[in-house]
């Protein structure tokens, strides 16, 4: 706390320099005069790597490989929606059997990126921990939960894709190769057992203690025709607004740059901030979540609109039921597609996809000339689109904090930001694009 | 002979199974035949064929039913006998240093393998010697090979890369095998070649052959015979290779070589092996894993941080003179047996059969090489150690130390040869023997005997070996090795020549030496330190004086109160250094062998009487892994002591 | 690399340090992957700061072992390399973009007029190098974990090995040793795929070729890696140049063997 020299205004800073458990290198200011806040920065300081520029020229079937490296967390999300875009672009789509195969690995993603956030990132905050090492010292059954639901999330990617991180096989029009009915039967037992651990998180996550805080959201989230969204759709659903149709996404939601982030932030076209993720997902879909996890919600209580940013823990765990619970139906009811992929032949076209990664929606946009290279690509990933809403939602925390003892507050400052997920090596790889086309 | 329908095909999976057998045999898949567990007749590749090149391999529908219309595939019997991954031994250590060894020796069920060409069954027999018959029996491969009955096939249409005609192995199905079929269009001619093949036989419905069944078959091998879609001129070629190991090609096909090991891989005789020893995070619990690698690899060829082969040039050129010429003195046969497979799955299609043309012409003349070794009969050796406990540790230098071992039972070694020494979690590393002592002075000494190991800390196994204390535990397997000559060196001098460590396999020797007059008259030690402090076994190589022994002493550096000799070794061997009519042995440095062994040449020095230690990467000490290969040689077993004259086609030269 | 096997820190544990420059997050995330392994190795190791996993920093003495992830970037990334490097005894590089440059390294042919532009066209904002280059190109590295990501069975050799004194098995060979040993058909032999496998460092377990695709070369060369014969070989077989040039420019597009055949097939 400073007082100045004149002894008018009290000013106050809260901020950490490097933000822990958090995917990525960031950092926060808030800074609050008189009453007022002065200054409200998400810090994302992460070095660009440019992803945009060098997809130019490369091959379509690259592409899918390439995006992965965005994001260690979530490269799935990433293939899914290039996959996507690609497909819409070229105009073939997969079986119906290949197309649950995608939702299959895609659960995977979200089991083993929730899990993390869970129980290694984020329950730390509420335990009073440093990590979830320390945290296992006390909680180890906890923890060993966790762990054992994050395995499983990561052996169905296993399974499907070969490895956890950037698997090889999701490919235009499908897989390189499907599992075998056998090998995926394999995995029923821990996929029964993780759904009722799942639900016992659901149950743990709702007795922790949330700050009060509650924020008006515009809830953004993909709607595809069936199912909780994830792997497909063509209609963004902006809660009291109009739905904005898949390909208008990117002039809906334009991105700029502002000078304390190597991230782009995205609102809306009237300026708007705006959240999407799984408090977005449950807003508009919360009647399509698997049974399982429609019962436990309903069990503790959650109601569909969650306004309060520091419960998103229980929404991510309720989608960790939801997620096992439809693979295991997956599982049950796979049967061998006849062909891994279905062929795409290279044209002149554009294509826009979106899926929805653990953190929310995730929007592509390839050009593509006639031997199928790219010619133009654009990605908006979940954080660059809630870094905005991250900011105001510390604008309004400010005046709670001002009571609090220095240390706590800023800790609030960091939960808060945690409990968005915040994928900030997700967030940063975009900026050459715009700039190249503002500077050249 | 008999016939067997096509119809009946069935019944043959019928009755190997009725005798308790799994089948193993061709399938289609991955756009390949492989071998796999089959479950029936439908599960071969009935009706498909594969069209090969160099480098490319494809399957095509054929216009019949044949269920062996094709030739070989990508994998080899090998996979079944010599798993590409296979643990050894479980291993324990304590937090006290108690250290445990457990072998693991599968207990195979018994199997069928069903398509087993000519070549292949070959190529079996020739891997057979490296594994069953040449001095050492390796029990895990032993026991598959018992458990495996042979359902072999006659080819009738050779690929465009085979050439078996040409290495004697085929295409007709030679002895070994305990039933061969030959198929054609309206079934199988069948022949049993062992009792239980026999009895097999009389279990399915056949028919007897008649004469023109008899006479077709051979007719039909006649024709295969001379349609070989490669040739090899294997005349002389061991000799050829090795009289032309400086011929341009290979550097002209090491610009082609992608140094990947896929030809070792799929190669049927091939069968160097490397090993791993993962384990807990606690380095408690491990599991020595025995797992297939390649003389393409780095490691393969690497001792002491560098590389005996660093160049492509210098892999190839080991594969082919091993595969087709090293490979006669070391087994008795060639290890090609003319399959295609590695012109095939060489992914840049480099043929074997021109590359050994190519080196034929403008050929320098042949070389003769070793007579092949007799090979005592084989005894098993399931390569686990046993345990040795330390009981003294004797610092010799800054980085040396000799360990005294108490092991159970009596003395084994000789002079010369080595243990394999053992570390759970860590390794094991080849050492010498260094001494041994009657251990009077310990209490248990009437049950036990006692060794000394002499160990230099250079890798991570002899670091964490001269770390042990008295009381720790550790394993041991051996002895392992050809020892010193001690008889032939009798009632002559004895010329001694050691650098650094290499004193410490002579130490024995010398010991021995010096203790009958008599015998050994004259003994010279000349020896070569970096420093005077690196210098071993000083004091006790003094105080052993006696008449007619001469010690000289001679270091790299040293400081101004070293009043020997400074400078290398062979500064001590001029003049009448060496008498008329010595012997020598040698340990130390290849580059100081080489200096010495000129200086004992320009003395008068037969090769025939000069004995030096060759150093190779003993991995496995039995001769399985292949590791240490020497040209004709396997160092662990023909070595490590080598007369010159064995060994002077090679010594020297870069590459082996 | 055993004879500079870490002494136990104060704690009577190693103490390990786990940092990123430019890069996903991949590799890092991998220890976190090892599910049935982390709490161990937390009891073995004492994980003195790794940002994404605990909010404790205890940079008080040297790390024992430093596992860095990511590629060099910027002028800020090029000192705190320098830094770590200081403040460890050993120096682990993990994954493709800290051995190799990563896929970010594809700016590194950018002509540099362009990358000005592109880069320094608000010169205020940001901040980064023109190239992307591995730790090794600025400081002294003791051991390299290959990949992109890196595997995580070698990254539990590596502190297994670490733990016992053991040198680490992590064999330098080819994709196709692992290939072979799974007993894959080769998918360039028997159905013409073109697969950086025969020069590219073994360590995923043949993955692609384990899923019906030629392998895309993310671990990077081998030691004994023959570039030039398998471009001679894919343009023989009918694969343009840009083709070629785009299949070697990937995630270790940057590593020497690969960056110059990759140049060879430069066309104009």
């Amino acid at each position: 706390m400073t007082r100045d020299d004149a002894g008018e205004v009290e000013e106050r800073t809260f901020a950490v320099d490097l933000l822990t458990r958090v995917e990525g290198e960031g950092a926060f200011t808030l800074k609050v005069a008189g009453g007022e806040v002065v200054d409200a920065r998400l810090k994302i300081f992460e070095a660009p790597r440019f992803f945009e520029a060098f997809l130019r020229e490369r091959s379509m079937h690259e592409v899918i490989d390439v995006v992965a490296r965005i994001c260690g967390i979530c490269p799935i999300a990433y293939q899914m929606s290039a996959a996507r875009a690609l497909e819409r672009a070229l105009g073939v789509e997969p079986t119906a059997p290949l197309l649950a195969l995608r939702r299959l690995i895609y659960c995977g993603e979200w089991i083993e990126s929730h899990a993390l956030h869970v129980f290694m990132l984020h329950a730390p905050d509420f335990l009073g921990y440093p990590s979830a090492v320390e945290m296992a010292a006390d909680h180890r059954a906890l923890v060993e939960r966790g762990l054992r639901m994050k395995k499983t999330g990561n052996a169905l990617i296993e399974l499907l894709g070969g490895r956890a991180i950037h698997p090889v096989s999701p490919r235009i029009g499908g897989f390189s190769k499907a599992p075998s009915r056998r090998r995926l039967r394999e995995l029923r037992d821990d996929l029964a057992r993780s759904v009722d651990e799942a639900r016992e998180t659901v149950r743990w996550a709702a007795t922790l203690d949330a700050p009060s805080f509650d924020v008006d959201y515009t809830f953004v989230s993909l709607s595809g025709e069936r199912g909780y969204p994830l792997e497909s759709g063509e209609t963004i659903l902006v809660s009291g607004r109009a739905p904005v149709a898949l390909d208008d996404w990117g002039d809906a939601s334009p991105e700029m740059q502002v000078p304390h982030s190597t991230a782009l932030h995205a609102r809306l076209a009237d300026g708007t901030a705006f959240l999407c993720g799984p408090m977005a997902r449950l807003h508009h879909h919360a009647e399509r979540l698997h049974p399982a996890a429609a019962e436990v919600m309903a069990e503790v209580g959650l109601e569909r609109s969650v306004t309060n940013p520091y419960r998103s823990i229980v929404v991510r765990a309720v989608e960790l039921v939801h997620a096992f619970a439809e693979a295991l139906d997956l599982v049950e009811a796979y049967e061998e597609p006849e062909a891994p992929y279905v062929d795409a032949a290279p044209r002149a076209a554009v294509g826009c996809g979106a899926t929805e990664a653990p953190r929310g929606l995730l929007w592509h946009r390839y050009e593509l000339d006639a031997e199928g290279l790219v010619r133009d690509a654009r990605i908006v990933p979940p954080t660059s689109q809630n870094q905005a809403r991250i900011e105001e939602d510390l604008v309004a925390l400010a005046p709670t904090l001002l009571a609090l003892p220095h240390e706590e507050a800023t800790h609030r400052c960091e939960q808060l930001i945690r409990a968005y997920d915040p994928c900030i090596s997700c967030a940063t790889h975009f900026l050459d694009l715009r700039i190249e086309r503002e500077g050249v | 002979m008999r016939f067997l329908p096509r119809a009946a095909l069935a019944s043959l999976f019928d009755a190997l199974r009725a005798s308790g057998r799994r089948v193993v045999g061709p399938t289609r898949r991955d756009h390949a035949i492989v071998h796999d567990e089959l479950e029936s007749a439908e599960d071969l590749p009935i009706g498909w064929t594969d069209e090969q090149a160099p480098g490319r391999y494809r399957l095509r529908r054929r216009d019949d039913e044949r269920a062996f219309g094709f030739v070989v595939g990508p994998h080899s019997w090998k996979r079944e006998l010599f798993p590409p991954r296979e643990p050894l031994y479980h291993a324990t250590r304590r937090p006290d240093g108690k250290v445990g060894f457990s072998p693991i020796i599968p207990e195979p069920a018994p199997s069928a393998l069903l398509g087993v060409r000519a070549c292949d069954l070959a190529a079996t027999q020739v891997q057979g010697r490296t594994f069953e018959s040449a001095e050492f029996v390796e029990p895990r491969y032993a026991a598959r090979r018992a458990a495996s009955l042979v359902v072999a096939v006659n080819c009738t249409e050779p690929g465009a890369l085979c050439f078996c005609a040409s290495t004697g192995t085929g295409p007709r199905v030679g002895a070994g095998a305990d039933l061969v079929l030959t198929e054609r269009d309206d079934g199988f001619l069948v022949e049993a070649g062992s009792d239980e093949g026999a009895a097999i036989l009389d279990a399915l419905p056949t028919a007897p052959a008649s004469d023109a069944d008899v006479t077709w078959v051979d007719e039909a091998m006649a024709a295969a015979t001379s349609a070989m879609g490669r040739q090899l001129d294997v005349e002389g070629l061991p000799g050829l290779l090795f009289g032309n190991l400086d011929h341009p090609r290979w550097a002209e096909v090491a610009a082609r070589c992608l140094a990947c090991g896929n030809c070792t891989n799929v190669c049927p005789t091939c069968f160097c092996s490397t090993t791993e020893t993962p384990s807990d995070l606690d380095g408690q619990d491990a599991t020595q894993v025995r797992l297939w690698d390649s003389c393409f690899t780095v490691e393969h060829g690497a001792m002491h941080g560098a590389s005996v082969r660093p160049t492509t040039r210098d892999r190839y050129r080991q594969w082919l003179t091993h595969k087709l010429g090293a490979w006669v003195p070391q087994f008795g046969v060639s290890g090609c047996v003319g399959c295609g497979r590695c012109v095939a799955w060489c992914p840049v299609g480099i043929d074997l059969t021109e590359e050994v043309a190519a080196i034929r012409e403008g050929a320098a003349a042949p070389v003769a090489l070793p007579e092949p070794a007799s090979r005592q009969p084989g005894v098993p050796d399931d390569l686990t150690p046993r345990v040795a406990r330390v009981v003294d540790v004797v610092r010799e230098t800054s980085d040396v130390v000799t360990l005294r071992l108490r092991l159970d039972g009596r003395v084994a070694h000789r002079p010369g040869q080595f243990h394999q020494l053992a570390l759970p979690a860590i390794g094991e590393a080849p050492i010498s023997v260094s001494g041994r002592a009657d251990g009077r002075d310990l209490d248990d000494h009437l049950d036990h005997h006692f060794v000394d190991h002499t160990i230099r800390a250079v890798g991570g196994v002899t670091r964490a070996l001269c770390a042990l204390s008295p009381g720790d535990e550790l394993g041991l397997r051996g002895p392992y090795g050809r020892p010193w000559p001690l008889d032939a060196l009798r009632g002559r001098p004895v010329v001694v020549i050691a650098g650094g460590i290499g004193l410490a396999p002579l130490r024995e020797t010398l010991r021995e030496l010096l203790a009958s007059p008599a015998d050994y008259p004259d003994v010279r030690l000349f020896y070569g330190a970096r420093t005077p402090d690196d210098a071993l076994y000083l004091d006790e190589l003094r105080a052993g004086t006696r008449p007619g022994f001469t010690l000289r002493v001679t270091v790299d550096h040293a400081p101004p109160t070293w009043r020997g000799e400074i400078g290398v070794v062979t500064r001590l061997l001029r003049g009448d250094a060496v008498p008329e009519g010595a012997a020598c042995l040698m340990c130390g440095p290849e580059v100081m062998m080489r200096f010495s062994i000129e200086a004992l040449r320009a003395a008068g020095i037969p090769d025939e009487r000069i004995w030096i230690t060759m150093e190779r990467h003993m991995k496995c000490a039995a001769g399985f892994c292949g590791r240490c290969q020497y040209g004709p040689y396997f160092v662990c077993k023909d070595g490590p002591v080598f007369r010159l004259d064995e060994v002077a086609l090679l010594f020297g030269r870069d590459g082996f | 690399m055993a004879s500079d096997a870490p002494a136990p820190g104060a704690t009577g544990r190693p103490r390990l340090a786990v940092y990123k420059l430019a890069s996903c997050d991949g590799c890092q995330l991998t220890l976190l992957d090892c599910e049935d392994e982390l709490l161990h190795i937390a009891d073995r190791v004492h994980v003195a700061h790794f940002t994404e996993m605990t909010s404790l920093s205890d940079t008080s003495e040297p790390f024992d072992v430093t596992l860095v992830e990511g590629s060099v970037t910027t002028a800020e990334q090029r000192e705190h390399v320098r830094h770590i490097r200081a403040s460890t005894k050993l120096l682990v590089t993990i994954g493709a973009c800290a051995t190799a440059g990563g896929v970010q390294a594809l700016r590194n042919w950018r002509d540099a007029s362009e990358m000005l532009r592109v880069v320094y066209a608000r010169p205020e904002y940001i901040d980064a190098l023109a190239t992307s280059t591995p730790i090794s190109d600025h400081v002294k590295v003791d051991f390299e974990l290959r990949g992109c990501p890196i595997d995580k069975r070698q990254l539990l050799e590596l502190l297994t090995a670490l733990l016992t004194g053991r040198k680490p098995a992590i064999r330098d060979e080819s994709v196709c040793m692992e290939c072979k040993r799974a007993g894959n058909v080769c998918v360039m032999v028997a159905r013409d795929e073109p697969c950086l496998g025969p020069i590219t460092h073994a360590g995923c377990g043949a993955l692609c070729p384990s899923y019906d695709r030629g392998c895309y070369g993310c671990f990077g060369p081998h030691e004994a890696a023959n570039a030039r014969a398998l471009g001679t070989w894919l343009r023989e077989a009918g694969a343009p140049a840009a083709e070629v040039k785009r299949r070697l420019r990937l995630f270790t597009g940057w590593s020497p063997a690969f960056r110059e055949e990759s140049e060879r097939h430069d066309e104009g």
